[in-house]
C-alpha cells in the first residue's frame, strides 16, 4: 500500500535530517554539556556514537527490507500482534519527541523574545503551519530544508564571524586536562539527539535513489558534527565558566555581537536560525508520526490525521513538563535514556533479530 | 466542491485571528529608552536604582519640524529618575512609577555602581543583570566614587549623553574596558577576583562643566570592593592582564638628564606557571615594540649601542611598574585579579584541583618573576635630535 507518492533526493533527505537535528542541539545543548565537559565543550560532539549507530541501524534495515520502512519492517520480522505493539512504541516516542521540541521551541521564543505572549499561542501557531505543510507531503517538506539550508548557514556564519575578535583562545586550555573522560560524559546528552538520526529510516523509502542516502548521511552527520563543534567553540571562547550558567548560551553569543558600533543586537538573527531550524525539525517529526501512525492504522492516506495529531503533538508539549526547569532536566536525564531505548537499542535487538532469522531461513533451505 | 467552500470561509477567519497584529507590540514612542543604569546604596541600606531616560522626540523638534536640532549637544534630550528598593527587581518594579513611559533597558550599555554598594556587594545587582532578558551582556560596567546617580546627572557637552561618553572613555582603552559578561566572569571565575574602571567627576569651575572620567580601577574580592588602584597602578595591571593597546613610557635614562618617551606599537604578556613539589610560582614575559616619539636625553638615537642601552632602561620601566601593581594586589590586597589562577589550572589541571581550596594562600606568598623585553623598532621621524648641537 503507498501512502506517499513523492519521490525525495537522497541529498534532500541528508538536509531533512540535518535541520532536524541541529537547530535544538545548538540551543538546548551547551549549558548542558559544559556542565560534564568543562572547556572541553567542544570536543563532545564528535563523540557521535550513537549517531552512527541509529544510520547504520537504519540504512540495515532498509538493505533487508528494501522499500519499507522500520515499522513496517518490524511488523515483518516480529509477526503481526508483536509488530504492532512495536510500531505503537517508536511512534508514541516520535509524538513525544515532537511535543519536546514544540515545547522547547516555544519556551524559548517566550522566554527570552515574546515575554507576555501565552506559550500556546507561540507554539499552536507553529503546529498550525507545520500541519499545513505536512499534509502536502514530504516533497513539500523536502524543499523547504533545500531552501533553508543556505540560508541557515548563511545566518551562523553571520553570527559566528563578527565575534571571532572577541574569543579568547586561551579560554579552551587545558584540553582533555582531565582526561578523556570529561568530555565523553558531556556528549551523553548529545547522544539522544544523535540517536534522532534513525528518522532517516522513515524516509529512504521515498528516496528515489536509494543506494545515494549512505554518502548522504555520512556527510550531514559530518556536518551536524562540524556546526555544533563550532557553536560550542564560539560559545566556550566567548562564555569561559558562564556557559554552564545560561540556560541558551548561544543566544548570549549572538547578542554579544559588536561590529563597529553599527551591527548590534543581533539577537533577531538568531530567532531567525531558531524559528527556520525549528520549523523543519517539527515538520520531520509530525510527517514521520503521522505518516507512521496512518501506516499502522492501514489508512489509505495519511492527510486526513494529520491535523489530529498536530491537537495531540500540541497538547503532548504541553504535557511533557511542568516548567522549564524541568524540562531541561528531563532533556538532560531521562529524554537521553528513552532516545537511547526506543531509537537504538529496540531497534538494533530488531535487526539483530532480522539478521538471525535470515540466517536461519537460509539453513532451512539448505536442509 | 463542499470541502473548497468550507476552506473559502475558514481560512480567512483564521487569518485574521492571526494577523491582527504583534501580541507582544509596543511603539518606540511609548518606551522610556534607559541609556545608562546607576545603582547606589541609600543611608537605610535599601538600593537606589537611576537612569537616564534619552528623549528621542524632544518637544522642541516639533515645533520646528526638522531633525537639525539632533546633532550633538545634550542640553534637556536626557532625564534622570531615581527609584528605591530593597533588591533590583524591587528598585526596577518602582522605577515604573516614576516614568511615564516603559521602561526599556535594551540601549542602556552603561552601569554604574555607587562606592558604597560596591563595598558592600554587587553580587545581588549583578544577578538581576545577567538572569533578565532584557539587560545587554556588552553593557560597560563603572564603579563610581561619589554616588553613581552624580554620575548620571552629569550632561556632558561633546556626546549625546553620559553613558555615550563613559563607554567612549573605556573603549579608547587608557583605563580598563569591562564589560558586563566580563565582570560577571571574573566574579565566578576561579580566582573570584574582578577589576571594574573607577569613575571620578573632576568638579567644574567657571567655564568647564563638571565632567566623569576614568581614574584607576576598583578592586573586588568575593563580589565585594575592597581597594582602588591608582592611575599608575591600573596601567600595571593592563600589562598583566595583556590588556595594553596603547602606552607611552617614559623614562629618565641613567645616562645624563633628560627624558626618552616611547609609544608602545604592540605588547604580548605571557603568564607561565610552574610547580615544582610544592613550590609555585610564575613567569610574565612581557614583549613590546615601541617608536620613539622624543627624546631629550644624551642618547644618540641614531647609535645602535645607544639604543640597546635604551631598551633596558625600558624594560626596567616596565618591570617596576608591573611590580607595583603587583605589590599592591598580592601583598595587600590578596586578590588575583590578574587571573593567574586560571593560568595555573590551564597548565596544571589535576595540581589545581587538588589545592584549589587553598589558592588564596598560595597566591599571596607566589613568586613572580617578571621579564620584559623591549623592541625600539624605529626612531621616529628624526634620527639625532636636531636641538641638541651636540650630537649634531
Amino acid at each position: 500500500m503507498v501512502i506517499e507518492n513523492g519521490k525525495i533526493s537522497a541529498p534532500q533527505i541528508g538536509k531533512m535530517i540535518y535541520l532536524a537535528v541541529t537547530p535544538t542541539a545548538i540551543l538546548s545543548t551547551p549549558a548542558i554539556t559544559y556542565q560534564f565537559a568543562k572547556q572541553d565543550l567542544w570536543i563532545s560532539p564528535m563523540w557521535a556514537f550513537s549517531g552512527v549507530i541509529a544510520i547504520w541501524i537504519a540504512l540495515s534495515i532498509h538493505r533487508l527490507f528494501p522499500g519499507e520502512n522500520l515499522v513496517q519492517a518490524g511488523e515483518r520480522i516480529l509477526g503481526r500482534k508483536l509488530g504492532k505493539v512495536f510500531g505503537l512504541v517508536i511512534l508514541l516516542y516520535y509524538l513525544y519527541l515532537g511535543g519536546v521540541i514544540v515545547r522547547e521551541y516555544g519556551e524559548f521564543v517566550v522566554g527570552a523574545f515574546l515575554v507576555q505572549t501565552p506559550l500556546l499561542v507561540v507554539s499552536g501557531s507553529m503546529v498550525l503551519v507545520c500541519a499545513i505543510v505536512v499534509r502536502s507531503g514530504v516533497e513539500i517538506i523536502a524543499r523547504f530544508a533545500d531552501v533553508f539550508i543556505p540560508v541557515f548557514a548563511m545566518l551562523f556564519l553571520l553570527l559566528i564571524i563578527p565575534l571571532l575578535p572577541d574569543l579568547h583562545i586561551l579560554k579552551m586550555l587545558p584540553i582533555m586536562g582531565e582526561g578523556i573522560g570529561p568530555s565523553l560524559s558531556g556528549s551523553v546528552v548529545l547522544q539522544a539527539w544523535f540517536s534522532e538520526f534513525l528518522t532517516v529510516s522513515f524516509l529512504i523509502p521515498f528516496a528515489n535513489r536509494a543506494e545515494k542516502v549512505k554518502k548522504s548521511m555520512a556527510i550531514t552527520l559530518l556536518a551536524v558534527i562540524v556546526t555544533l563543534v563550532s557553536s560550542n567553540l564560539v560559545t566556550l571562547l566567548l562564555l569561559g565558566e558562564l556557559t554552564g550558567n545560561y540556560n541558551y548560551p548561544f543566544l548570549i553569543v549572538a547578542r554579544y555581537i559588536n561590529l563597529a558600533d553599527f551591527f548590534t543586537h543581533l539577537e533577531s538573527l538568531f530567532m531567525a536560525i531558531w524559528v527556520l531550524g525549528a520549523f523543519v525539525k517539527i515538520c520531520v517529526f509530525f510527517y514521520v508520526t503521522a505518516m507512521g501512525a496512518a501506516q499502522w492504522m492501514n489508512l489509505r492516506e495519511y492527510q486526513p490525521i494529520v491535523f489530529p495529531v498536530g491537537f495531540l503533538l500540541l497538547l503532548m508539549s504541553v504535557w511533557v513538563a511542568p516548567n522549564l526547569q524541568e524540562l531541561t532536566h528531563a532533556l538532560s536525564t531521562s529524554i537521553i535514556f528513552s532516545a537511547l531505548t526506543v531509537l537504538v537499542c529496540i531497534p538494533a535487538a530488531l535487526l539483530g533479530l532480522a539478521w538471525i532469522r535470515r540466517q536461519w531461513g537460509k539453513k532451512n533451505l539448505q536442509d | 466542491m463542499e470541502a473548497r467552500r468550507t476552506w473559502i470561509v475558514v481560512i480567512p477567519i483564521v487569518s485574521v485571528l492571526l494577523l491582527s497584529g504583534c501580541w507582544d507590540r509596543t511603539e518606540v514612542n511609548d518606551l522610556a529608552i534607559l541609556t545608562a543604569g546607576g545603582l547606589d546604596l541609600t543611608e537605610d541600606r535599601k538600593l537606589e536604582l537611576s537612569v537616564k531616560q534619552y528623549l528621542i522626540s524632544p518637544s522642541s523638534s516639533e515645533q520646528s519640524g526638522s531633525f537639525s536640532s539632533d546633532t550633538g549637544g545634550g542640553s534637556g534630550k536626557s532625564v534622570l529618575r531615581s527609584s528605591r528598593g530593597v533588591s533590583m527587581a524591587d528598585a526596577e518594579s518602582h522605577l515604573q512609577q516614576v516614568l511615564s513611559r516603559k521602561v526599556f533597558w535594551g540601549q542602556d550599555e552603561v552601569f554604574v555602581f555607587g562606592q558604597r554598594l560596591a563595598k558592600e556587594g554587587l553580587a545581588e545587582p549583578m544577578e538581576f543583570l545577567t538572569r533578565h532578558p532584557i539587560p545587554r551582556e556588552r553593557a560597560n560596567v563603572f564603579v563610581s566614587q561619589s554616588p553613581a546617580k552624580e554620575v548620571l546627572e552629569l550632561d556632558p557637552p561633546i556626546e549625546r549623553s553620559v553613558s555615550q561618553a563613559l563607554r567612549k572613555m573605556a573603549e579608547n582603552e587608557t583605563g580598563l574596558n569591562i564589560t558586563m559578561k566580563e565582570l560577571a566572569e571574573m566574579m565566578a571565575g576561579r580566582s573570584r577576583s574582578a577589576v571594574i574602571p573607577w569613575v571620578e567627576i573632576k568638579p567644574g569651575d567657571g567655564k568647564q562643566a563638571a565632567f566623569a572620567h576614568i581614574n584607576g580601577t576598583a578592586v573586588l574580592k568575593n563580589g565585594k570592593m575592597i581597594g582602588r588602584m591608582n592611575d599608575a597602578e591600573t596601567r600595571g595591571i593592563m600589562w598583566l592582564r595583556n590588556e595594553v593597546k596603547k602606552a607611552t613610557v617614559t623614562v629618565s635614562p641613567g645616562k645624563g638628564k633628560g627624558l626618552v618617551s616611547l609609544q608602545l606599537l604592540r605588547s604580548r604578556t605571557e603568564l607561565i606557571p610552574h610547580i615544582e613539589g610544592s613550590k609555585w610560582s610564575l613567569t610574565v614575559r612581557i614583549e613590546t615594540r615601541d617608536d620613539i616619539i622624543e627624546n631629550t636625553s644624551e642618547f644618540d638615537l641614531s647609535l645602535p649601542d645607544h639604543m640597546n642601552e635604551l631598551e633596558r632602561e625600558l624594560e626596567d620601566d616596565i618591570k617596576r611598574r608591573i611590580q607595583m601593581a603587583l605589590r599592591r594586589a598580592q601583598k595587600e590586597m590578596k586578590s588575583d585579579i590578574f587571573n593567574f589562577a586560571d593560568a595555573f589550572y590551564r597548565k596544571y589541571p589535576r595540581e589545581w584541583n587538588r589545592n584549589k581550596g587553598r589558592w588564596d594562600d598560595l597566591y599571596s606568598n607566589l613568586e613572580i618573576n617578571v621579564q620584559a623585553k623591549v623592541k625600539v623598532v624605529r626612531p621616529g621621524l628624526t634620527n639625532k635630535s636636531i636641538f641638541k648641537p651636540e650630537q649634531r
